[in-house]
């Protein structure tokens, strides 16, 4: 890579380093394929850089975040096809939180058992505060669909919280 | 459940999303139904427990080197295998001691960072709880001679309060909040539909700062003078909220403040 570009890419990419490990990190759920996920992610991000023409922080943010998110999920895919389906059946989980008696969970672990697609919602908006626009960039869905996920998403952890008050 | 549709409008109210004449229908709705009013605290609370119990993480120092290491294009398993050899062995050595160093210097400032961020996370909770109902001020009023005695005896200092209503941030009142283990002035100002929470209380350390925070679409701002410690919070632009910061600092350098009373 030229030094310049080097500059460029080290300028503008790497102060968001932090926001892309936190979305890996609750993405894949562990320390260490979250540091995989993110070491892939950057080194696409490089080999692509120098056709990226956003300038403001915002954009570079939304960029490196959308190539981190792609590749956890790819990485999900190839790595564990089978907890997949699993993860996507929504309904099982949500009467475990509400029902189950035993079920007493801090927030993080409640957020944990969300399907991706609503985790990915909450850590971009919650954590990161992107715009629904900005959401809906990185995770290639219409700004509605950002709307009604995030709110089903918000929903589960309330349910989530309010199971562990009442014990 | 709450009528159905409403959620993800109170949602988008909530983040901000709403054009203003949705916000305004919003408004209207929450004013006379308790039910989605209960809806909308109850998305406040969890905003809050989201902000105290559900971290953001720091790329670990190494995973940053080897993105680092590769951009450059040469990754550090790439170097030729050194001899060890006694004129060799000053190098290790003193790389082993610059680390040590380095590890030990950044342990230090990973524990202030850590620190930092926790206050931070702090306000931004207070912040958030302030903005549900009832809960903004104990005194209100947009009379600074009315706000400023309100906290004698109430707090152990006593927080300067403007009233900068001429340049478009009129004072609403101020509370005592609870922030970092301790009692500290909270003064409430606004900006058209938009809340500020300014949080005082006396500095432990010298003047420093100003330093900016974003976090669930709201910004902080933190600084020292030589007297007190001020947090400044808001959902308000990045821009207005540090127009307002100045304002607040250029009126605490024309007025000098005691530092206690």
């Amino acid at each position: 890579m030229e030094s310049s570009a080097l500059a460029r890419f080290e300028a503008v990419v790497l102060p968001h380093l932090d926001a892309a490990y936190t979305l890996a990190r609750y993405l894949m759920r562990n320390a260490s394929d979250a540091d995989d996920v993110v070491q892939d992610a950057c080194l696409r991000a490089l080999k692509y850089f120098e056709g990226f023409r956003g300038d403001a922080a915002t954009s570079a943010r939304s960029w490196l975040l959308t190539i981190v998110r792609n590749t956890a999920h790819s990485w999900r895919k190839r790595h564990r096809p089978d907890a997949l389906g699993v993860e996507f059946d929504e309904t099982e989980h949500s009467d475990a939180v509400v029902h189950d008696p035993e079920a007493k969970e801090t927030l993080g672990r409640a957020l944990d058992r969300l399907p991706p697609e609503f985790r990915e919602v909450i850590v971009l908006r919650e954590l990161q505060g992107l715009s629904y626009k900005e959401i809906s960039d990185v995770t290639g869905v219409p700004v509605g669909t950002v709307m009604s996920r995030l709110s089903r998403a918000r929903g589960r952890l309330q349910d989530a919280l309010r199971a562990e008050e009442v014990r | 459940m709450t009528h159905a549709g409403f959620e993800a409008q109170v949602d988008a109210y909530l983040d901000g999303e709403l054009v203003a004449g949705d916000a305004r229908a919003l408004e209207t709705h929450l004013a006379q139904c308790p039910e989605c009013t209960r809806f909308r605290d109850g998305r406040l609370e969890l905003r809050a427990a989201i902000v105290t119990s559900v971290p953001s993480f720091q790329a670990p120092p190494a995973l940053r080197e080897r993105v680092l290491a590769a951009a450059r294009g040469s990754s550090p398993s790439a170097r030729a295998p050194r001899r060890f050899t006694v004129q060799n062995m000053w190098r290790p050595l003193a790389l082993a001691a610059s680390f040590a160093l380095v590890a030990l210097g950044s342990w230090t400032l990973a524990l202030q960072r850590a620190a930092g961020v926790a206050l931070a996370d702090d306000v931004l909770a207070s912040h958030i709880r302030s903005l549900m109902p009832g809960h903004l001020t104990d005194v209100l009023s947009s009379d600074q001679h009315t706000v400023k005695p309100w906290f004698n005896g109430r707090l152990d200092f006593s927080p300067a309060v403007y009233d900068f209503v001429g340049r478009g941030y009129p004072l609403l009142g101020g509370r005592i909040d609870y922030v970092g283990g301790r009692s500290v002035a909270a003064l409430v100002y606004g900006r058209r539909q938009h809340m500020i929470n300014v949080f005082v209380w006396p500095a432990a350390r010298g003047p420093g700062g100003p330093s900016t925070r974003t976090r669930q679409g709201y910004h902080e701002l933190h600084w020292t003078t030589g007297d007190y410690t001020y947090w400044v919070v808001s959902d308000l632009g990045l821009a207005e909220l540090e127009e307002f910061a100045q304002l607040l600092r250029d009126a605490d350098s024309t007025t000098s403040v005691p530092a206690s009373r």
